[in-house]
């Protein structure tokens, strides 16, 4: 009995509610779509954060009073620090929007489920009381007692079915409210757009209005207003999705391009249903062509300056690795092929001095000399070879990916899928890249089996290496840093992952334009 | 004769062992890098370090700075550089403490084994070896009122033998010249530069070089 009553109490309270939440969403959204574009968002965005975090306190309360559920909403998160980052703040909070979603449904069906409840009982028992109330009201053609007391056992099981009723609708409600309103857990599947979701649920609420507004007066069109003031968070949901599709420096350009557009048509339509009189949205869409361009220059002037920060610290980068390549190139040749000549020349004057009283000596000598003839000549063909090899230029990556891969003493699964050949510079870099990830992988990962693929469209080289060795290679060690800079002079990224077990993969990834 | 060797390339360091070995200078002691040659000719005391100029950990100049260390605590050990490459400024430091026993050479010098043989003795017995290129270096320089001009294109060869670190007898046998020819052209080079007439090889040479050097 009390929890009926609880749970009738709780019904009713949406009637209320409603009102209070259609207040707040129709002023908080439209106070924030007039102040959009201009700094007075952020308080307003906090404020409205702040009030549907209180208003959903409350309803928190009020459910676990009334239907026992267990809801407490958690703190309110602190917003960041600057301008953006406490739009976003507020914008990309999953609990202000969960809240948000929590008000329009209760605004929607907390008001038809209260108005339902209200009639289901309030009829029940208008049916069962009318044996001492006939007299008074004089409805439903009940003028005698004997009527009114034919009356009374439809009223009981109206009332029966109507409590069966408050129970479903109380269920439903208890089962919601944690869901939307509680901390529990965030949702672990994959982040939606919601976009499908918020356009149908504009389209109900505007089509419950038209429909409030055919049964009643049907005077003045009045869902004009909820048609426009809902559409526009409808069209700035649809521009937040749309804008992560833009580059990352351009995206805030171009939300408050699309924002101000968005603005104007409101404007214009607001204009549209009222006077009709002085085009008066002609001054704030000035301003906002206005006030968008300056973004954009902004945006322009810094976006060019960031690039010529990149350029600079590539650039040092890449002299900087050539620098580091001529330096080992240097060491090379002289600890290298020229000590083996040293040491050839060194044996061929040992035979010739001891040509005359050791003849088997020398002969030992000069076989020694032919070896370290070969082994010089061998060493100056690698090291041709580490500074360009000549068939990357004459046969292209594959080819010389596969006369590398044949001097790797591992099986090496190689997939080179190019749409085009890329120009020299990225296919050098390609190269090298590959050439050292799998020297690392052969000579330090214990690998056991190593994965090559060159790939990309028409306007990226991609190259990944991946060994199924016990990583922990060093990212920073003096090749792949080399190499990284290289591949950073031509606007590209290496990215090393080796965690500990591996495995280890190298990936650079470098724009080539056509 | 004893020697320590120095040297990283374990080619290199057999092959110059062996070819010591061969030529009756024992070598007591092959290290692969700057500390183990200081501490090798504190205990062994040889004749002579044969130091190569870029070792371990740096491939710098470890060797050269190791040389310099062993000439401050062993004044009496003489000391060859070998490189692969060799500059006139690296001599220069070599040279600075004009004391004998020092020697300055490219590596490529071992293959004519016996003029190496000569030239680890003579720095040995505190002669100088400085490389031909060095001295080619040296000569290079174009100086303004050249002095070097004045002297016949013969009394250059001398002279340049002179800074090598040879004898006369050296300079006379390398030239194909009698070592009386070979003494007047000292003579008259000396006078044509204006250098003091020297007791030794030794101080000779390093007139010679001081002279050139100033020059530049």
């Amino acid at each position: 009995m009390r929890r009926t009553f609880n749970e009738l109490v709780y019904l009713l309270s949406g009637l209320v509610a409603a009102a209070v939440w259609f207040g707040l969403l129709l002023a908080g959204w439209l106070l924030t779509a007039l102040s959009a574009l201009t700094p007075l968002v952020v308080p307003v965005l906090i404020a409205f954060r702040w009030a549907t975090h209180g208003l959903a306190a409350g309803e928190a309360a009020l459910a676990r009073e009334l239907l026992g559920v267990d809801t407490r909403v958690g703190q309110a998160p602190s917003g960041g620090r600057g301008y953006l980052n406490r739009i976003r703040g507020v914008l990309g909070d999953a609990v202000f929007w969960r809240q948000q979603s929590f008000g329009a449904i209760r605004m929607l069906a907390g008001f038809a489920s209260g108005l339902a409840a209200a009639i289901a009982v309030g009829s029940s028992l208008y049916l069962v009381s009318l044996p001492l109330t006939y007299r008074w009201v004089d409805q439903w053609q009940v003028h005698t007692l004997g009527r009114a007391l034919a009356a009374v056992p439809v009223g009981v099981v109206a009332l029966a079915v109507s409590v069966l009723l408050v129970h479903a609708l109380a269920r439903a409600w208890a089962r919601m409210t944690p869901a939307l309103l509680g901390t529990a857990a965030p949702r672990s599947t994959p982040r939606r757009s919601g976009l499908g979701e918020h356009a149908a649920a504009y389209a109900a609420v505007n089509a419950i209005a038209v429909v409030i507004w055919a049964l009643t007066t049907r005077a003045y069109f009045w869902p004009e207003w909820t048609l426009l003031a809902l559409a526009v968070p409808l069209a700035l949901h649809a521009i937040g999705i749309r804008s992560l599709a833009v580059p990352r420096r351009w995206r805030w350009v171009g939300v408050h391009a699309a924002t101000a557009g968005v603005l104007t048509v409101l404007l214009a339509a607001i204009w549209a249903v009222t006077g009709r009189g002085y085009f008066w949205p002609v001054w704030p869409f000035l301003a906002f062509v206005l006030t968008a361009g300056v973004h954009a220059l902004v945006v322009r002037r810094s976006s060019l300056e960031a690039r010529i920060d990149v350029l600079e610290t590539t650039r040092a980068g890449a002299v900087e690795a050539a620098e580091g390549e001529l330096r080992r190139i240097e060491r090379d040749l002289h600890d290298g092929a020229q000590a083996r000549l040293v040491a050839l020349g060194m044996s061929l004057g040992l035979a010739e001095q001891r040509l005359a009283h050791d003849p088997e000596g020398a002969k030992l000598l000069l076989e020694e000399a032919r070896v370290g003839a070969e082994e010089a000549l061998r060493e100056l063909r690698d090291l041709a070879r580490g500074i360009h090899p000549p068939v990357l230029t004459d046969r292209g990556l594959e080819a010389a990916l596969a006369a590398l891969v044949a001097r790797i003493p591992l099986p090496v699964d190689l997939a080179v899928d190019l749409v085009r050949r890329p120009a020299p510079a990225q296919e050098t870099a390609a190269y090298f890249v590959a050439a050292e990830a799998l020297a690392n992988a052969s000579k330090h990962a214990g690998a056991t089996r190593i994965t090559v693929r060159i790939g990309g469209g028409s306007d990226t080289l991609v190259v990944r290496v991946q060994d199924d060795g016990h990583g922990g290679a060093d990212a920073g060690g003096a090749g792949l840093t080399g190499l990284a800079r290289r591949v950073q002079a031509l606007d590209g990224t290496v990215r090393v992952t080796s965690p500990d077990g591996g495995p280890t993969i190298v990936e650079a990834v470098m724009p080539c334009a056509p | 004769m004893r020697a320590v060797i120095a040297e990283d390339l374990v080619l290199l360091r057999d092959g110059l062992s062996r070819l010591l070995g061969d030529n009756g200078i024992e070598v007591v002691a092959t290290v692969d890098n700057g500390d183990s040659l200081i501490t090798s000719v504190l205990l062994e005391r040889p004749d002579i370090a044969i130091v190569d100029v870029r070792l371990p950990p740096t491939f710098g100049d470890e060797g050269l700075r190791a040389a310099l260390e062993i000439r401050r605590r062993v004044p009496d050990t003489a000391i060859l550089v070998l490189s692969q490459y060799v500059e006139q400024t690296y001599a220069r430091e070599l040279l600075a403490d004009g004391r004998g026993g020092t020697g300055y050479l490219l590596k490529d010098r071992v293959i004519d084994i016996p003029q190496f043989v000569e030239a680890v003795r003579r720095v040995a017995d505190g002669g100088t070896a400085l490389d031909p290129e060095v001295v080619a270096q040296l000569f290079a320089v174009r100086r303004r009122s050249d002095p070097l001009e004045r002297l016949t294109p013969r009394e250059r060869e001398v002279l340049a033998a002179m800074a090598e670190g040879r004898s006369n007898a050296g300079i006379a046998e390398a030239l194909v010249l009698s070592v009386g020819a070979v003494e007047k052209h000292v003579a008259s080079i000396l006078q044509k530069l204006d250098l003091p007439p020297s007791e030794t090889d030794h101080r000779r040479v390093l007139a010679v070089l001081a002279y050139l050097q100033e020059q530049l």
